[in-house]
């Protein structure tokens, strides 16, 4: 087998990586979509006078919570359809790199931007009068939780348009494919929580129209840091990328490449989550209780840097197995 | 390609660092998040108490985030000591 | 021995900054202050009232000048990455480690200070004896994970810039990405840095 030509691996990885990135891609928007609509459904039944209102919202949030996936789907048709000039092996390691990091980092962003866009229709049914700020909200919210998603694209585009061709085949590979998967599946969690930070901060305006620019600025500084895990994920990945290797045809120098982007890749889901729930309950809690507002932001930070320090941990031991192993 | 013993063992070594520190990160991070949650939640309610609410949910973090440091420790081992 | 010059130059040029800042906000003083006045006013009452509220009025006053000037030169460091030409003093790993370490220095010493030395070794202790070393590596840590989140953002946000400018060609988006990355992602932890360094301290007396 390992006779064949590069030229045979590279398109049985590209084919083998399209169905992984779409498959893999399109697992968050469905549910995501599949939630805004249930949702809607419940809505409309409560207040069927506004049903026109509420299927727009529905649509637009659906649309928002669809770009995750659709990044997947270019990435895949990419994968496809493109002829790779110079084949190597590396290429088809770069191949599945990117089709990981597409498919896991579409997850997160595609159920996260559900949310908002759920109970949008949940508040507009509830407070007619404010729908047009529900939207705007919502659809703030929606965009900046597609950001893991758009991080995720990013990667997956350096790994299919840089020559790689200097690298020595053994341990690059490793490096290539733990890149790929310390961006997709960082993205996962801060996608989640993105999502659950926006949906409260929907939820507070429908209960306190008149809190809303307050509510939206809290809700932002949440999102920003619940990014943090996703950017840590990235920036081990261009770590991976952008490092210098020498050729070593052992197995251990590859593996703690490929082990670096699985640890902060995992170490990244549950404090993005977790620190999602914190934003949950802080910007519920603004909305709720805006005299307490300064001091349940400040918590809400405090809160949520700390439950970082995992996903701390698990970049430096990434950044160990790097550098010092 | 021909693999060794040593090489085999030193390369699970350090694929296991990596699983054990990065799964190991999941569930103090949402435990965390839970805790400060509900910190938030109970502040909303009683913006008196901030102080202490800090201080029990500090305490509540750093308890719920052995498991973590429990999983940095052997992922140091892993890959210095074994 | 290796001199990070560029990070160095970095740094001064921070603090010159901040020295220029000082020197504007109290030169002329007044009842109704001038406009450079109110901000230097701005950044102590808040700083001093929220050391304040974390540990008590007396500790508070001691700590409050050091935690505001921990802020201040935290969010003019992160800001400098904004302004073509420079780069920001935190992305390179020494400028967070050596804060933090401050931080820990500082905790530990109000810790000693406050409980005596026998009350603060014997929290090592707690709950079992046979923790201690996992209570002494989760000390270590707190300072391992608050330098890495800064180190991480800040460098993780300028490679983003780097990367993405490059990829659509300098078109539009880099000045919002810069806005975003180093001015609101840089305030934000900047102010969740100075948090965490009260924190530790509060940990510590009480």
């Amino acid at each position: 087998m390992m006779e064949w030509e590069p030229q045979i691996w590279v398109r049985a990885a590209a084919f083998f990586g399209g169905g992984l990135c779409i498959g893999l891609g399109a697992i968050g928007a469905a549910i995501g979509e599949g939630y805004t609509a249930s949702v809607a459904n419940e809505s409309m039944a409560r207040n069927p006078s506004q049903s026109n209102v509420v299927l727009k919202d529905m649509l637009v949030g659906q649309a928002v919570a669809e770009s995750a996936a659709i990044f997947a789907l270019v990435v895949a048709m990419i994968l496809l359809f493109s002829s790779f000039s110079n084949p190597s092996w590396l290429t088809a390691a770069a191949i599945i790199g990117a089709a990981l990091s597409m498919g896991f980092g579409a997850i997160g962003a595609g159920i996260g931007s559900g949310f908002p866009a759920g109970e949008a229709c949940r508040g507009t049914v509830r407070q007619p009068a404010v729908a047009n700020k529900l939207m705007t909200n919502m659809l703030i919210g929606a965009a900046v939780c597609q950001t893991p998603s758009i991080f995720a694209l990013v990667v997956s585009f350096i790994l299919l348009y840089t020559d790689f061709s200097a690298m020595p085949v053994w341990p690059a590979w490793a490096a290539l494919v733990g890149a790929g998967l310390a961006t997709g599946l960082a993205a996962i969690g801060s996608g989640l929580g993105g999502g659950t930070t926006a949906q409260a901060s929907v939820e507070g305006i429908a209960r306190r129209p008149e809190s809303a620019s307050s509510v939206t600025v809290v809700m932002l500084l949440g999102q920003a840091v619940v990014q943090s895990p996703a950017i840590f994920g990235l920036l081990i990945s261009f770590i991976l990328l952008f490092g210098t290797y020498e050729a070593n045809s052992s197995l251990a120098p590859a593996m703690a490449l490929l082990s670096a982007g699985l640890c902060v890749g995992f170490g990244a889901i549950g404090p993005a989550i977790g620190g999602g729930e914190v934003g949950r309950n802080g910007v519920r809690w603004v909305a709720r209780n805006p005299g307490a507002g300064q001091v349940i932001t400040r918590i809400m930070l405090v809160g949520m840097a700390v439950s970082q320090s995992t996903v701390i941990y698990a970049m430096v031991i990434s950044l160990v197995l790097i550098y010092v192993v | 390609m021909a693999i060794e013993g040593a090489d085999l063992i030193k390369a699970a070594a350090f694929l296991g660092a990596g699983i054990s520190m990065g799964l190991g990160a999941i569930g103090p991070g949402v435990g965390e998040g839970m805790v400060a949650a509900k910190a938030c939640e109970a502040i909303g309610k009683n913006p008196k108490e901030a102080g202490l609410l800090t201080r029990t949910m500090l305490v509540g973090q750093a308890v719920s985030e052995s498991t973590g440091i429990y999983s940095l420790v052997i992922a140091l081992l892993l890959l210095f000591v074994v | 021995m290796v001199f990070n010059l560029d990070v160095i130059l970095m740094t001064w040029i921070s603090i010159a900054l901040l020295l220029i800042l000082g020197i504007f906000s109290v030169r002329k003083k007044s009842l109704v202050p001038h406009s450079v006045q109110v901000l230097g006013e701005l950044f102590v009452r808040q700083f001093a009232s929220l050391t304040e509220d974390a540990l008590d009025k007396e500790l508070g006053r001691k700590y409050a000048p050091m935690i505001t000037a921990l802020f201040m030169f935290l969010l003019v460091s992160n800001w400098l990455g904004a302004i073509p030409h420079m780069s920001e003093p935190t992305r390179d790993l020494n400028t967070p480690l050596s804060l933090g370490f401050m931080g820990f220095v500082i905790a530990h010493y109000a810790g000693i200070k406050a409980k005596g030395f026998r009350g603060y070794a014997r929290e090592y202790f707690q709950p079992f004896p046979f923790m201690m070393p996992l209570n002494l590596i989760g000390e270590i840590a707190k300072v391992i994970s608050i330098s890495f989140r800064l180190f991480g953002n800040i460098m993780g946000g300028s490679i983003i810039v780097l990367v993405v400018s490059h990829l659509i060609f300098s078109l539009i988006l880099p000045p919002f990405l810069v806005a975003f990355f180093s001015l609101f992602i840089g305030t934000i932890q900047a102010f969740v840095f100075t948090m965490l360094t009260i924190v530790y301290i509060a940990v510590q007396v009480k």
